[in-house]
């Protein structure tokens, strides 16, 4: 399999095979003798039109870690962006200037896959807009298998704002690709996933011998579930600030809720939480959103690495 | 009883006959193929019939256009909003060729893309969109990837 040049832009895009390729030389790269040596003499372009604390630092890290080099911008408003240049020319030009990958990140959805058609290089989806953010699943597929040794038929509960929330759209899609596999759909009727696709999911999911449950109480599913997957009630979303402090204190995980759960369970969150996740939770073995996080670099490392041809 | 009615539409020598288009559809279809400026440009004769009697249909809509022949993304076009009109070709007054039109797996950028937030309603980015069902017609924005059939397909219209 090879991801030489291969542009990362929505999920997707890849098959079972090659997610699973990059799951596993995200294992293969941790042991590599000359990690940062790997990517020496490479340059990345980091186009970042759009404020970001995890994603950028870790991509930045990564390319740094394997001994390449970063340029571009982080904040739109320095460039000609201001100036009205189209997206198109912008990364136009950085594809003109010698660097070996695009990093973009965008407040709308599809500008990567424009990037991607504007650009010879490959250029890889840091996040467009409410669409795709492809290392986030990645790192968030990699963290699950960590911890369960497996894709296949874990039960996932995921919980909260399941309206709005780009990474568990794109967690359940990624996870139909898995054999056996049981969604479980936690969120206030406001803030329920798309039925689009709920009904994607339950068509395709009945085939595989798995199974999609929806409900609206984390205490309900907590005993059953492998990987509970919380995210934030994004109060920018909701029109009434009170909703949104009465769907946080419903959808809220305390320690004293993790007596009966399983032990191989782990709680997942993509970051930054607010209430929804208490801060005694930090400390249960359960917990695993800071090594969730920490994953980003290594999947991040992996996928450079892939792309820019130094591992295979 | 049903009264029964003659009514022709202009023959044309040279050009092409869109058949057994959707009753009502047939403005919509010659605003979207631009057939106006065409018009306008070229000064040959359109025909546009409303609400034709059709022993298949009930009620039909037809157009007629002279010296014109479709292209592939015109034919797209009649194809999504009328998957089952006939083409007909006409030359020196004899039918030529006769098809039925056929949804293609992909358009171009004849339709809006329904998300506010879509790159493409915010830069000149020709759209382009997938066909994930042909019925009903539900087509995915090559770009950000949202998936909209009934209503939330509209189309660009020229003047």
């Amino acid at each position: 399999m090879n991801f030489k040049g291969k542009d990362i832009i929505s999920m997707k895009d890849l098959t079972r095979e090659e997610i699973d390729h990059i799951l596993s030389s995200v294992e293969n790269l941790k042991k590599h003798p000359d990690r940062s040596k790997l990517c020496r003499g490479k340059v990345s372009a980091m186009l970042f039109f759009e404020p970001s604390t995890r994603t950028r630092t870790s991509f930045e890290v990564a390319m740094r870690n394997l001994g390449g080099k970063i340029g571009g911008f982080y904040d739109a408003n320095i460039t000609s962006a201001v100036k009205e240049e189209s997206l198109w020319d912008t990364v136009k030009m950085h594809d003109g200037y010698g660097f070996d990958v695009i990093v973009i990140r965008h407040p709308l959805k599809g500008a990567a896959r424009v990037a991607s058609e504007a650009a010879l290089i490959p250029v890889i989806n840091a996040g467009d807009g409410p669409n795709q953010h492809p290392t986030q699943t990645l790192l968030d597929l990699y963290s699950i298998k960590e911890t369960q040794g497996r894709l296949d038929g874990i039960t996932i509960a995921m919980v909260g704002d399941l309206m709005n929330g780009r990474t568990v759209h794109s967690l359940s899609e990624a996870l139909l690709k898995y054999e056996g596999c049981n969604l479980i759909f936690i969120s206030p009727r406001d803030l329920a996933m798309p039925r689009s696709l709920i009904d994607k999911c339950k068509s395709e999911i009945s085939e595989r011998g798995g199974s999609v449950t929806e409900g609206s109480r984390i205490e309900d599913f907590i005993s059953e579930v492998d990987i509970l997957y919380m995210t934030r009630i994004q109060m920018e979303r909701l029109q009434e600030s009170a909703l949104a402090e009465k769907f946080r204190s419903i959808y809220r995980l305390e320690a004293s809720m993790l007596h009966n759960v399983k032990n191989n369970m782990k709680i997942m969150h993509p970051l930054p939480r607010v209430t929804e996740i208490a801060q005694d939770v930090d400390d249960t073995p359960y917990a695993y959103y800071f090594q969730q996080a920490k994953n980003g670099l290594s999947v991040r490392e992996t996928l450079l690495a892939l792309i820019l041809g130094a591992i295979k | 009883m049903k009264r029964e009615r003659s009514v022709t539409i202009a023959k044309i020598d040279y050009g092409i006959v869109i058949d057994h288009i959707p009753a009502g559809k047939a403005y919509q279809i010659s605003k979207v193929l631009g057939l106006n400026a065409f018009a306008r440009k070229t000064g040959d004769i359109i025909a546009i019939g409303i609400n034709f009697e059709s022993p298949s249909m009930q009620k039909k809509d037809i157009i007629k256009v002279e010296n014109l022949s479709l292209t592939r993304n015109m034919l797209n076009v009649v194809a999504l909003i009328a998957p089952n009109a006939t083409i007909t070709r006409i030359e020196d007054g004899k039918v030529t060729e006769k098809h039925k039109v056929e949804i293609p797996d992909s358009v171009g950028d004849v339709v809006i893309c329904p998300d506010r937030f879509c790159i493409t309603n915010h830069e000149q980015i020709a759209g382009k969109y997938h066909v994930v069902s042909k019925n009903p017609l539900t087509l995915k924005c090559h770009y950000c990837e949202t998936e909209f059939f009934g209503p939330l397909i509209k189309y660009k219209e020229k003047n």
